[in-house]
Order: C-alpha cells, then sequence, then structure tokens
C-alpha cells in the first residue's frame, strides 16, 4: 500500500507538469487554432532562465521563477508577433507548421544557452521528504502539485472573471464576431502566447527540479503533453488538467509496477502508456475527454 | 621535408605529383587528404596539410554534452602536433572538415561520404552506432579512425576489419576492473545489478557486470535498461527497480543527470549500497545539483586513464593546452588521449614514406601507441587477449578537484578482469 501511495503521489506531481504544459497548449489553440508545437521549447527556457536567475543572478527562487515566467511570455509575445501574427487567415496547418520552425529555432537557441552544462534551478527542496498518509513522499513532488494547480487556477480565474478573460474566450468562441465586438484579436492571440510561455517556464521549472537537473535534451519531455491535450481535449483547459494527472499517474504506476509484474512488455514501456490511453480514450471519445465535438452542416 | 624545397622542385613535383599521386614530404607517397599547400590557418607554413575528419555530436545529440569538449581537446592535441613540427612534413588539420551528425547514423553516413574525398583519416568517429553505419564503407575507403566510445568490439578485427583505433579499456572490462577494485578494497559483493543503456555501452558494461559475478561467485540481479531522460522523462523506474533489487553494489552506465537522478533518488528512498560508475555517467556540474551529498557518499566513478591533475607528460600538456580555462568536462581529456593511436598511425605510415590510405591502415596492426604516460603504451591488433588494456583509474567525486573528481587508485587491474578470457566483443 505504500509503494502505491508514493507512487500514485510521484504520478500527481509529473502529471501536473503535464497539465500546465497541456493548458498552454490548450489556451492558444482556443484562441488561434493553432497547435503550438513550440511549447517544449519555451519549457526548456523556463528552466534555463530560472537556473540563471536563482543560480547564477542569485534572486531568491520564487523572484527568480516569476522572473524567467515574464521573461518566456516576453518570448512567447515575440514569436507570436513575428512569426504567427502574418499567418493569420492561413490555414491551421501551415501555422502549426511555422510553430514546428519556432520551436526548431528556440531550440537550438537553447543548446547554444544551455551548452555542455547541467544545470539546475536553485529550489528549495532538493531531495527531501515528507510524509503523506504516513508515507514517505518526496516534497518536490508536492510542490509540483501545489504550484501547478494553484498556476492553473489562476488561469481559471482570470479567463472567468476579468475583461482580457472574456476577451479571450470571445476570441475563441468566434473571431470575427470577438472582432466586430470590439476586441484586439492580435492583442488576445499574443496575450495567449505569453499566457502559454509563462506556463512553460513554470512547468521547465518543476522538470528542472529533478535531482539531476536538466540538459537542453530535456526539453523533448514536454512533447509528453500532446497526448495530454489530445485525451483531455484540444479545447479544453479543465481536459488538459484530468489527462495530464491521468497520465502521469498511469506512467508512475507503469514504472512502479510493470517491470515486476509483466516484464515481457519489455523496458521503459511507461512511455508508451499514453499513447495508449490516448488511443484507447480516442476510439470511444474522438474529441477527447472534455473536447468539444466540431458540428459541421452537410 | 617541405621546408628544403624551393621553386623548381616544387614545380617539378607539381608535374611529377599528377603520375605519383603528389609529393608531401621527401618522397612520401601521398593520396586523397594530403595536399602540397599549407592548412588553413597553419601553423608551419612551409608545411603540406594532412586532412583528418571529424564526425561528432556537436548541437542537439544525446551526447553533444560531452562530444563537444572532445573535440576541443582533439583539436589542441593537434595543435600540439604542429607546433613541435607536423608529422613528416605536413601539419595536421581536423577542422576543416568536422561536421555535426546529432549521433544519428544516417546523418554520421551522409557525412562521410560528404567528407571521404577530402581526408586521410578520421580523428573522431563518436558512437558506436554510428560507427558501425560507416564502417564497410571506412573499409572500401581504407579509412581507418578514432573512435569515441569504448565499446568491446573495437578490439576485435571481426568487428572494425581493423578500421578502429581505440585507446583505453572497454565498457566490459571498465566494469570487472571497478568491481575487482571494490572487491579488494571495500568489500565483496555479493549482488550486482547493472543498470544502463542498452546496446554497446549499457550492455557492454552489463555484459562484463554478468562475467564478474559468475567469475566471483556473486549473484547477479540482472540489468535495468533505461534511457536518456529526453526520452523516458525520468529515471524513476530505475530507481524503483534499484531499490527492489536487494544489490549492494550497482554498476551504472547512463549519462550524468540521469546518474545523479538515480544515485540521488535512490539515497533519498533510503537505499544503502554503493553505485560504480562508468566513465560518462560523471559531469563536474553534478557537484551543483541537490544528488550532490549522495553522489559523494555513494558514487565511485571508474576510468581509462587519470584525470586533469595527473602526473604524466601527457596531463601536463593537456593542462598547458588550457592555460587557465578548464574544460566544462572530462571530454578534453578523452579527446586528446583518443588521438594518440592516430598520431602513431600517421608518423609510422610517413617513416614509410607511404602516407596514403592504405599505407596508414598497413601500418595499424601491430601498432605500438605511446600515451605519454597517460595509459600503458599499447600494440594495437593482434590477440585482444594479450594486447588489451585492462587498467583503470578509481576516482571519488571531490569538489575541490579541477573537475570534480579526484582518484584514490590508479593503474588499477584486478583478478577477475585479467583472467576474462577476451575471445569476442562482450555485446553487439
Amino acid at each position: 500500500m505504500d509503494e502505491l501511495i508514493a507512487s500514485v503521489v510521484r504520478g500527481l506531481g509529473i502529471g501536473s507538469t503535464y497539465a500546465l504544459l497541456g493548458v498552454g497548449f490548450v489556451i492558444i489553440y482556443r484562441a488561434t487554432k493553432v497547435i503550438n508545437f513550440a511549447q517544449p521549447a519555451l519549457m526548456i527556457l523556463g528552466g534555463y532562465f530560472t537556473s540563471l536567475f536563482a543560480t547564477r543572478a542569485g534572486l531568491p527562487f520564487p523572484v527568480a521563477v516569476v522572473a524567467a515566467m515574464v521573461a518566456v511570455a516576453a518570448i512567447g509575445a515575440l514569436c507570436e508577433r513575428v512569426a504567427l501574427r502574418p499567418m493569420v487567415g492561413e490555414p491551421p496547418f501551415a501555422a502549426a507548421m511555422v510553430t514546428v520552425g519556432v520551436f526548431i529555432v528556440l531550440l537550438i537557441v537553447a543548446f547554444r544557452l544551455i551548452g555542455t552544462q547541467v544545470l539546475t534551478v536553485g529550489d528549495p527542496w532538493g531531495l527531501s521528504r515528507t510524509s503523506v498518509l504516513g508515507v514517505s513522499v518526496a516534497q518536490v513532488d508536492i510542490a509540483k502539485i501545489v504550484i501547478s494547480l494553484v498556476a492553473i487556477g489562476v488561469i481559471g480565474v482570470f479567463l472567468a472573471r476579468s475583461r482580457l478573460g472574456l476577451a479571450m474566450r470571445a476570441t475563441a468562441l468566434d473571431q470575427e464576431v470577438a472582432l466586430a465586438q470590439g476586441v484586439d484579436v492580435g492583442r488576445i492571440f499574443g496575450l495567449s502566447w505569453a499566457i502559454a510561455g509563462a506556463l512553460a517556464a513554470l512547468a521547465g521549472m518543476l522538470i528542472g527540479t529533478a535531482s539531476g537537473g536538466i540538459e537542453a535534451t530535456t526539453a523533448l519531455v514536454a512533447l509528453k503533453a500532446l497526448p495530454v491535450i489530445i485525451l483531455g481535449g484540444l479545447d479544453s483547459i479543465k481536459g488538459s488538467v484530468y489527462a495530464g494527472l491521468l497520465i502521469g499517474v498511469a506512467e508512475s504506476l507503469t514504472r512502479t509496477y510493470q517491470p515486476e509484474h509483466a516484464p515481457f512488455l519489455g523496458a521503459n514501456f511507461d512511455v508508451v502508456v499514453p499513447y495508449v490511453i490516448m488511443m484507447a480514450v480516442l476510439m470511444v471519445r474522438p474529441y477527447g475527454l472534455f473536447g468539444t465535438p466540431e458540428v459541421q452542416r452537410v | 621535408m617541405r621546408s628544403f624545397r624551393s621553386g623548381w622542385i616544387a614545380a617539378a613535383c607539381g608535374g611529377l605529383a599528377l603520375v605519383v599521386g603528389g609529393c608531401g614530404s621527401d618522397d612520401a607517397e601521398t593520396g586523397p587528404g594530403v595536399s602540397d599547400d599549407p592548412c588553413p590557418d597553419a601553423v608551419n607554413e612551409d608545411n603540406g596539410c594532412i586532412y583528418l575528419g571529424v564526425l561528432s555530436d556537436l548541437t542537439e545529440g544525446p551526447f553533444a554534452a560531452l562530444a563537444v569538449p572532445i573535440t576541443d581537446g582533439q583539436v589542441a592535441f593537434w595543435q600540439r602536433v604542429n607546433e613541435e613540427g607536423g608529422i613528416g612534413g605536413y601539419d595536421v588539420d581536423i577542422t576543416e572538415y568536422t561536421r555535426d551528425t546529432r549521433y544519428d547514423p544516417q546523418e554520421h553516413s551522409a557525412a562521410y561520404r560528404e567528407i571521404e574525398p577530402e581526408i586521410l583519416a578520421l580523428a573522431q568517429t563518436l558512437g558506436t552506432e554510428t560507427t558501425e553505419a560507416i564502417l564497410g564503407d571506412m573499409d572500401s575507403d581504407d579509412v581507418v579512425g578514432a573512435p569515441a566510445s569504448w565499446w568491446s568490439g573495437w578490439n576485435f578485427e571481426d568487428n572494425d576489419d581493423g578500421l578502429i583505433l581505440e585507446a583505453g579499456y572497454s565498457y566490459c572490462l571498465e566494469s570487472q576492473i571497478g568491481l575487482d577494485w571494490f572487491s579488494e578494497n571495500v568489500a565483496p559483493p555479493e549482488t550486482v545489478l547493472a543498470v544502463g543503456y542498452p546496446g554497446d555501452y549499457g550492455g557492454d558494461s552489463a555484459a562484463g557486470v554478468e562475467a564478474w559475478t559468475e567469475a566471483a561467485g556473486a549473484q547477479f540481479a540482472g540489468f535495468v535498461e533505461t534511457a536518456p531522460n529526453a526520452q523516458v522523462g525520468s529515471q524513476d523506474a530505475a530507481v524503483g527497480q534499484v531499490l527492489q533489487s536487494g544489490a549492494d553494489v550497482v554498476v551504472l552506465a547512463v549519462g550524468p543527470a540521469e546518474t545523479a537522478e538515480i544515485v540521488g533518488g535512490s539515497a533519498a528512498n533510503g537505499f544503502t549500497g554503493q553505485f560504480l560508475g562508468s566513465v560518462p555517467t560523471w559531469n563536474p556540474a553534478l557537484l551543483d545539483t541537490p544528488a550532490a551529498p549522495a553522489l559523494q557518499a555513494l558514487y565511485t566513478n571508474v576510468a581509462p586513464w587519470e584525470d586533469l591533475d595527473a602526473d604524466t607528460e601527457a596531463h601536463a600538456a593537456i593542462r598547458e593546452s588550457l592555460g587557465d580555462e578548464l574544460p566544462a568536462n572530462q571530454g578534453y581529456i578523452y579527446g586528446w588521449i583518443w588521438s594518440y593511436p592516430v598520431k602513431a598511425a600517421l608518423e609510422a605510415a610517413a617513416e614509410n614514406d607511404d602516407l596514403t590510405r592504405e599505407g596508414v591502415r598497413a601500418v595499424v596492426d601491430g601498432l605500438e601507441v605511446d600515451f605519454e604516460g597517460a595509459l600503458p603504451a599499447t600494440t594495437l591488433g593482434g590477440d585482444p587477449n594479450e594486447n588489451v588494456n585492462r587498467t583503470a583509474v578509481i576516482n571519488k567525486p571531490d569538489p575541490e578537484a579541477p573537475l570534480g573528481l579526484s582518484s584514490v587508485a590508479t593503474g588499477v587491474t584486478g583478478t577477475n578482469a585479467d583472467s576474462y578470457d577476451y575471445a569476442s566483443a562482450c555485446s553487439g
């Protein structure tokens, strides 16, 4: 039982990080109908900036995290303005391909910045442990869950209660109508990218709390958010949260139990699990757990 | 030597070169990759130029953190060779045909085909799978090369066609020597677990662990196959299996970040066994990670040669080349020492007045390589059981050491590693 609880807490920890990344994907998708493949690169830049501000500039850790989120939000908004805004009106597939280009450019920048180093983000949790239901778990997993859910909650309140949030929701529903109502849609696009960048930076910090730190190649971890958003529904923030947590826990349980109980599945089977779950769910719910079914007049 | 040549000799040579394929130093026969013109940015303007290729992982691949300093170390090595006059009247250039193949066998192969017409040999071909992807071409082109890996297959002609000029032990022997040392100096392990990447690196190391446990009468707890964090996200699964294994020694053959995660995660969960890490498991930056205390307490690094502060002629030259700068990690030292066999081959070929690819390949079997004290003098080719290097250096993490490691034992050999029947590659 102890092992099960510890495994679930680990899964919720990494799953909440997937949820953060997934929410960033969804916010951009809702505003622009484009899947932002640059999100992994924004994540690793977030880890880099957190490390830079916390360990080299010596800023207090919370200040460093906020500064990194601001820096990556600015990068995200800049990417939207330079690379994506000219694609307005073009097919979403073409714009998605542009985000692949942005991903490659940002990833190369990240490789240049990080170089040969293993970076640490200077977090206060380290390898410390605490007790949950009498079971020893890593403090960093609790921190991941709390920080991610608080950040997603803040985004939810912002979207529900603020004028800008209302404008973002209006844009998500119908860009032309929003434009007719005086919403500056271009500004909403930029804001979406900035919010997604900030969330990716936060996720980068959380991934960077690993005891081995982060390398430039860690960016590829963020690709795990792709099955999360497909599973949760491309336009559903709630779906991303549930799917992220589900996939995180499923991965963790697989890591814990599969090597002993199903060794015939081979090493590292947990890597496949998100995709297996995604395919299984899509067979019965093609728009994901919480996605909006597309209705077309024929 | 070229410095004695005057204009009319050069002119005559130019005509004759069309017939005999070049006229670099004195009467040496030359071919592709050897030019009578000086190298770009030549140290010796009067020398010709030998071009060596480098196929490495310099930006986005999984071993870029190590490969960049490896390449820097090789550049510095050949710079020193050039400053000492070059080889047979030629400077050696390894920068003109350096290509980033990102540890991708297809890109490795494509880059090889691109640079092959212009090079005499390869100063570096990084990785085992990538190198295997070009071995057939290297064989038909008679191009030899220095590996940037320690796969046991490089010791056997069946695997490398005698084209790979290795330096130091193999991963397979490394784990055996490490376990011998541990057994004799710490405590005889009863149960040993191997954790690593499948294939030439982790697989080779694990094969050595299994052979050692058989010879020593210990229990082999198995081989936990993991992968870089970029692929699997974290090492939680490996940590779980370490905790379940009941091993008193775990032999690691993974990357540095993964090492810190496995050692740190296992220690945080109460694991009290020890870890022996293969050469590439270390990066000085690990001492800044949360896992540093666990690494200092539980981790021992096995290496083929000593770290930066060693008292050998080779290490003194390495330090001189660095000046006041420290490299990012030990890769610089690897790159430097991996270059000695190619230098020896070029010198032997020049001695034979045959600086063609065939001439270089012909000298490899039985070639004596002097590593200026970094390694015992080694003979390439022949019977691996006789000639392979079976010595290692044992290091512990040390925040005071230049690159975070200090030696606790050098020139280490072991009973089981010495008696291991090295008749074929351990893996692959």
